[in-house]
């Protein structure tokens, strides 16, 4: 039965690069899928690209295709990304560079845009979509009309796999579903389409996608299994081979170190998910609840049965605006009476707060050492703590209200009580809400081309 | 009848969709899962929060996995990018869940103790 091999490289902007390059070299995967982006990222591509117009994709890309390009070329694995984030076709040129650099004639570049819907959301409104807030129901945007920065269709794989069909070495897409990276290359090569004859099988490559798509956390990362994964520290991404079927093994580059049993394949398939018998992507969706899974050897876990629905008419969209500002501050109190000196020091701050007559849109005190994880769930216990911080923080509509939260908190430096410590001060940050929703699939155009070096 | 915590016969790990926090728990055993199922309530979870959830709590049960989906809406001070809070995207959710007190027959602790070793003596070195 015909398989292919699919692996993952990255699973944000700032992951570890050698787990990909190890994959390349030492596995035969035909494909490796990195995802850069998260919810906030298309906001900070924006602005990068709105100082100029040749930035906006995701810088790193740079460095990991020189480096992963003389591995993936001779071997011809197929590399699909979406660090084009918020200007694609310049991270395809960028790429383009590089493979001219490394003499990759005749390489070719598939790029996949046109998830930006910012420009089209007034006339969009017009005529009549209500872009409503998923999360908290409210249905109108004028409230933020003014403050939207960014508003990103996640689109499918459609035009990925068109790309490789094109015989695209390199996917390079703008805000793609994470999942698509991973959904685009199996329709490819399994030649399975969004007709009602494959939605098991869409909604197993979904299901997949969503089994890997976030690298270490299958493999041993923000694991349950912490205690017994082998050499975290040289850990390997995961690699699904996936069969014609639409059944698949999980596992992760030969020698490599981290653990997948089934702990690990069940730990990532409840991360994230909301209902698990409709896990909602863009290319299909997929029902986690009629899976079996079964460890068939050392780092191998065999998942069978997995389903699908038909894909929605619609496409998740996120868009961000500017919310205010949040400053932040900690100082840290050590034995004896350390939890009592931070409440000193909560009651200080606050007394401070309203000297200065500053107006919070939020406000909060934790306990470092204490609650700052657990907050309300954590009981507080009675003992003299060797030592206990207190973080303060603030949002405020104003720059210079949240910079006097942050100015007060190094007050307590040398106004608190005896034996207080403190680190390196933290800068106040403009906060870019999101704003999720839904738009029409077919309002959203979206376009692919193929460059050749 | 023996009291435990949710942690000696359960796993969980938590992660954020925009506000919404879901806490995905796995029983350490089959039997520990339907215990789970009948037991776990919306009501309890939220009580078990004290006044993190400012949403309702959804849960959905995966038989097949022996897992439980729990889905905790507007409960991270308003999502990642807003949230006050230090743990943003709510991963540390999940071993909250896991300091719930329970009463559970004693044979359902030497199943979860039973894993608990087959894990280490499988996977450990």
């Amino acid at each position: 039965m015909k398989s292919v091999k699919i692996g993952s490289g990255s699973a944000f902007w700032g992951d570890i690069f050698e787990p990909a390059l190890e994959m390349a070299q030492r596995s035969d995967v035909q494909y490796i899928g990195f995802d850069h982006l998260a919810e906030l990222t298309m906001a900070l591509l924006n602005r990068m690209k709105s100082k100029n117009p040749e930035a906006g994709y995701i810088p790193d890309i740079i460095p990991w295709m020189k480096t992963l390009l003389p591995v993936t070329m001779p071997k011809g694995i197929k590399m699909i990304t979406d660090a084009g984030g918020a200007n694609p076709i310049q991270g395809a040129l960028e790429v383009k560079k590089i493979a001219k650099s490394l003499n990759l004639d005749g390489m070719k570049i598939g790029v996949v845009y046109g998830d930006d819907i910012l420009p089209d959301l007034d006339r969009l409104r017009k005529d009549g979509w209500k872009f409503k807030n998923l999360d908290t129901g409210e249905e109108d945007l004028d409230s933020i009309r003014k403050d939207i920065i960014a508003a990103n269709a996640y689109i499918g794989a459609d035009l990925i796999t068109k790309e490789l069909n094109n015989g695209a070495d390199v996917v390079i897409t703008g805000r793609a579903s994470d999942n698509a990276l991973y959904v685009g290359p199996l329709m490819h090569e399994f030649g399975w389409d969004f007709s009602d004859k494959y939605v098991d099988k869409v909604g197993a490559a979904v299901t997949v996608g969503h089994i890997i798509e976030c690298a270490a956390c299958v493999t041993g990362g923000m694991s349950n299994m912490w205690k017994v994964s082998k050499r975290p520290w040289e850990i390997g991404f995961p690699i699904a081979e996936v069969y014609e079927n639409g059944d698949a093994v999980i596992t992760k580059t030969p020698g490599s170190g981290g653990i997948v049993n089934e702990w690990t394949v069940k730990e990532h398939l409840i991360y994230e998910v909301m209902d698990p018998s409709n896990y909602m992507m863009p290319d299909g969706i997929a029902d986690f609840t009629s899976l079996k899974l079964k460890e068939e050897g050392p780092d191998r876990v065999r998942v069978t049965g997995m389903r699908g629905k038909k894909r929605p008419d619609t496409l998740k969209v996120c868009i961000g605006y500017r919310n205010g500002f949040i400053g932040e501050g900690s100082a840290f109190f050590p034995w004896p009476d350390a939890l009592e000196k931070a409440k000193w020091a909560d009651k200080w701050v606050r007394e401070r707060f309203k000297r200065l007559g500053i107006k919070f849109e939020d406000f909060r005190i934790d306990y470092i050492g204490v609650n700052m994880l657990h907050g309300e769930a954590a009981p507080i216990e009675d003992k003299d703590y060797n030592e206990v911080g207190i973080r303060i923080v603030g949002r405020t509509k104003t720059y210079d209200e949240a910079d006097a939260v942050r100015r007060e908190a190094t007050h307590l430096w040398t106004m608190g009580p005896v034996g207080v410590s403190f680190g390196v001060p933290l800068t106040v940050r403009p906060v870019v809400a999101l704003w999720p929703s839904l738009v029409p699939r077919d309002a959203v155009k979206v376009e692919s081309q193929l460059m050749e070096v | 009848m023996k009291k435990v915590l949710l942690r000696d016969i359960a796993f969980s790990r938590s992660g954020d969709k925009g506000d919404v926090c879901n806490v995905g728990i796995m029983a350490k055993s089959k039997n520990i899962y339907n215990f789970l199922v009948k037991n776990l309530t919306p009501g309890k979870i939220k009580e078990h929060y004290k006044g993190m959830i400012k949403g309702n709590v959804e849960i959905y049960p995966m038989p097949n996995i022996d897992c439980i989906e729990v889905v905790l809406r507007r409960s991270l001070g308003g999502g990642a990018t807003c949230t006050l809070r230090f743990d943003q995207t709510g991963k540390s959710m999940c071993t909250a869940m896991l300091r719930m007190e329970m009463e559970v027959d004693e044979s359902l602790v030497k199943e979860a103790k039973k894993t608990d070793k087959e894990i280490q003596k499988k996977y450990g070195s």
